[in-house]
């Protein structure tokens, strides 16, 4: 059974007014245990909404979303235990810092969870460990961090709720090449440690290639694509059509076959590249290395 | 002459004095002896991440900061001139990175119009530079909106606007594009070498995105206060180890011949485009293409 | 649910209203607030009471709009017409009990009233309406430049009140957004008491300020990059001018002025 699921939902912008507008229209997709998915899209192609569906900040116009196979809008009395079993970490998390202390501010989704002092105190300092940021930090005000920093304490608060789902938004918008691949490993260390569903929304095809098993592209609204990761790139015609920028390697690789050479496809990665071409190329005395 | 900007050995210390006690409150060190001089008509891009002190130079190039030690020169002002402060921001335009905490005004145009009124420029005059100015940037159709309502591309092309409408002779960009979008990031950076290359405008850009500084005619890599690199994007990106040394990213095209050079692939250096790499790569195919 | 607050209530159109020169239409509506408590008599209320239809007429809003304006005022307007109708004791009394009295003067007193201020609430919505926010500002700070001589700086005001404009909607935005991220975070807006809901606005109000004063500040800086430096020597692109239209604009205000003046002596008093 999948964890999380969207059935069929569709969601309208101020329904009988004339500014009513479909953000997303009968988006269906699932995601088992475990599973990183990569979400792409174009700005306003309905991925934002897609994930505040998720964990029940929007409610759909119509359709469901299903959380272990129950409707997570059975009881809307009970939908806030739903945000803390699905984490949303919206894009710019930092500016939702607010506490006195970094852990004070990590501690803020488990206490709304009413855990027992000693949980809190544990899962604190587990999330913050996972997101690289030392012990004494946490007794800092969360306005002294770097930016880098103030980014990692945010999510840590979503992780320290221990979501079964987590799903963040852009985690790496705005951060220079060093912050991002710090952010991406340590998510996807957290991932692999705990056996989390991630989901994780992000322009850059180069992200997505390096930490997603699945991909789910939408646009205008709809799900566009939803595969195995190799699968998505290898329509890297139908992604560019869509205005999607696809890998540069992978360019490269649509080049070649438009050359004419039997390279084959699929490809996101350098090392995947290099490892494709290395039999393929004539080997001479120049190497540098 | 030829430069525009000539910064000379430049030292700037930060000084945060009013810490609390017992938090670190020491001085730091963030230029330390950059000298570099922007040349009428280039394309300049500063790149190096967060805290190689990349902002904290462009912020000297109009007298936003002056230095603590050296000598920043615009034309022949120096920018320790307080008299000539007002010449100097005129004369080096600044945009940057938020494009929403930029705009003054609810209405574009009025926005636009907002640097030329505060050089006392008569009205019909004004009237000219700012619908010049946004027919430039193409944002001419939209002079009557509210900014809020725009994509962050066009934010960011209207505060380029706001700048080309004061007549500067050199453009400055902070990180325009590290909060847009791909699109809003295409668009940004279109303006931008178009102005270069039509209007001759002398652009500076930061960065820490390589496909960006890619376009520019050189490129100077700035790590912990200093100037590390320079040169042509080729002659820059080369250095992949020395760039991954400082992690800053290489675009995948030059990683990918970088990777396959070091396997014994005769690949020349200094690739940066994937038109360019597959065109290389195809020359050395054992087997011919198939067609 | 913030999406719902509007600023200013500006409808583009370009009849002759929204063609006015701002000054001017600014200056007419607090005339026409004044001139609509010279009549005391019926024909001149209805005199006012015209003028404003025709106004109406001519900035081509729909009608319900300016219907609108009028509505968070009812209240008051039953409350003064309550206490005229009860409290006025002179004319033919039509209803007596206890220390309540209704009569036929307290009646036309109230309906007097009520037309007043009903009149003065859709005038001067007539103006916000018919000009831009922007704008007013503009005139605002162009009507008020003698009061430098005070020391007043009228400037400083008014890129206050344009700055202010510029950044409430991104600001609502931003409130959304953080309100979004706390309730993600499994904050509680929907109950408790009073207490417990006030605390619950403290994750919502500090990264506000926060990020308010981030925008100050990256604000400031940007202004300063474009030679900001106050009121000093600065022009401006949008020079106001008045013409013809506008003098005959005052030129019609003032007969209706005059008008309800003379109206007074002329026609015996209502009240």
């Amino acid at each position: 059974m999948p964890v999380i699921e969207a059935r069929n939902i569709t969601y309208t912008y101020s329904p009988g007014t004339p500014f009513q507008m479909d953000a997303m229209t009968d988006v269906s997709f699932a995601a088992e245990q475990g599973d990183f998915v990569g979400v792409i899209g174009h700005t306003g192609s309905g991925k934002s909404t897609l994930v505040q569906h998720l964990n029940g900040l929007l409610r759909p116009s119509s359709g469901q979303v299903l959380l272990n196979g129950s409707d997570i809008w059975a009881e809307p009395k009970k939908i806030r235990a739903v945000r803390f079993r699905v984490g949303l970490v919206f894009q710019y998390p930092e500016h939702q810092l607010f506490e006195e202390t970094v852990y004070k501010d990590i501690a803020f989704g488990p206490k709304n969870m009413e855990l027992p002092e000693g949980e809190i105190d544990a899962r604190v300092r587990r999330a913050a460990a996972f997101v690289g940021l030392k012990p004494e930090l946490l007794e800092k005000s969360p306005f002294e961090l770097s930016g880098g920093e103030k980014r990692r304490a945010a999510i840590a608060g979503v992780m320290a709720m221990q979501p079964e789902v987590l799903i963040l938004d852009e985690p790496t918008a705005g951060l220079d090449p060093r912050g991002r691949d710090m952010i991406l490993e340590q998510i996807r260390a957290y991932q692999q440690e705990n056996g989390t569903t991630v989901l994780l929304v992000s322009h850059s095809m180069e992200d997505i290639a390096r930490v997603a098993g699945r991909v789910l592209v939408m646009n205008r609204g709809r799900v566009a694509m939803y595969d195995e990761t190799p699968a998505v790139f290898s329509r890297a015609r139908e992604l560019a059509e869509i205005g999607l920028t696809v890998p540069a390697v992978t360019k490269v690789f649509m080049l070649l076959r438009d050359k004419g050479y039997a390279v084959g496809d699929n490809v996101y990665t350098v090392e995947q590249a290099a490892g494709r071409l290395l039999p393929l190329l004539k080997k001479g005395g120049g190497a540098d290395a | 002459m030829d430069d525009i900007i000539t910064a000379r050995d430049v030292r700037f210390v930060y000084d945060n004095g009013e810490q609390e006690p017992g938090t670190a409150a020491e001085p730091v060190l963030v230029l330390d002896g950059v000298s570099l001089a922007v040349r009428q008509g280039e394309f300049l891009a500063l790149l190096g991440h967060n805290g190689s002190g990349k902002s904290t130079l462009a912020k000297h190039f109009n007298a936003m900061l002056l230095p603590t030690g050296g000598q920043v020169l615009v034309r022949d002002m120096d920018t320790a001139d307080e008299e000539k402060k007002y010449e100097i921001r005129r004369t080096v335009g600044m945009v940057f990175q938020n494009p929403d905490n930029q705009l003054v005004s609810t209405i574009v145009e009025e926005d636009v119009a907002f640097g030329p009124e505060n050089l006392g420029i008569e009205p019909a005059e004004i009237r000219r530079r700012v619908d010049d100015a946004l027919k430039t940037v193409g944002m001419y159709e939209y002079r009557t909106h509210a900014p809020h309502k725009l994509s962050g591309g066009q934010k960011q092309r209207v505060a380029i606007a706001g700048i080309l409408a004061m007549q500067p002779d050199c453009l400055v960009l902070d990180e325009p594009t590290a909060m847009l979008d791909p699109r809003g990031r295409r668009e940004v950076l279109d303006t931008v070498s178009w102005l270069n290359r039509e209007r001759g405008m002398t652009v500076v850009l930061i960065t820490h995105y390589m496909e960006e500084a890619a376009r520019a005619g050189r490129v100077v890599v700035m790590d912990d206060g200093k100037i590390r690199m320079e040169g042509t994007p080729r002659e820059v990106f080369s250095q992949v180890e020395a760039l991954r040394a400082i992690e800053l990213d290489v675009p995948q095209p030059t990683e990918l011949c970088f990777a396959l050079r070091r396997r014994g692939v005769p690949l020349p250096e200094g690739i940066l485009t994937p038109e360019e790499c597959a065109e290389a790569i195809a020359l050395l195919m054992e087997e011919p293409p198939c067609r | 649910m913030l999406n719902g607050i509007t600023i200013g209530q500006y409808f583009p159109g370009d009849s002759l209203l929204h063609r006015m020169d701002p000054r001017v239409k600014l200056v007419l509506t607090f005339v026409y607030i004044f001139a609509v408590f010279i009549p005391q008599n019926w024909l001149g209320l209805a005199l006012a009471v015209g003028f404003l239809v025709f106004s109406v007429a001519v900035s081509r809003l729909p009608v319900k709009l300016v219907l609108k304006s009028v509505k968070p005022i009812i209240p008051l307007i039953i409350l003064t017409s309550a206490l005229n109708i009860f409290y006025v004791s002179e004319g033919v009394h039509l209803f007596d009990w206890g220390f309540i009295h209704i009569t036929t003067q307290g009646l036309v007193t109230a309906a007097f009233i009520a037309i007043r201020i009903l009149s003065l609430i859709a005038g001067s919505s007539l103006l916000t309406y018919t000009t831009s926010p922007t704008t007013l500002t503009d005139a605002l700070e162009r009507l008020m430049k003698p009061l430098k001589v005070f020391h007043l700086n009228v400037h400083e005001l008014a890129m206050m009140m344009t700055i202010a404009l510029r950044f409430i909607p991104t600001l609502v935005e931003e409130t959304d957004k953080i309100m979004s991220a706390q309730k993600a975070r499994g904050a509680d807006m929907e109950s408790g008491g009073l207490m417990q809901r006030v605390r619950a606005l403290i994750p919502i109000l500090i990264p506000l300020f926060v990020s308010s004063f981030r925008r100050a500040y990256e604000l400031a800086t940007a202004m300063e990059c474009r030679c900001y430096r106050g009121g000093e020597g600065r022009t401006r692109m949008k020079q106001l001018h008045m013409n013809a239209r506008d003098g005959a604009c005052i030129a019609v205000m003032a007969a209706l002025t005059a008008g309800l003046f003379a109206l007074n002596f002329i026609v015996p008093a209502a009240l």
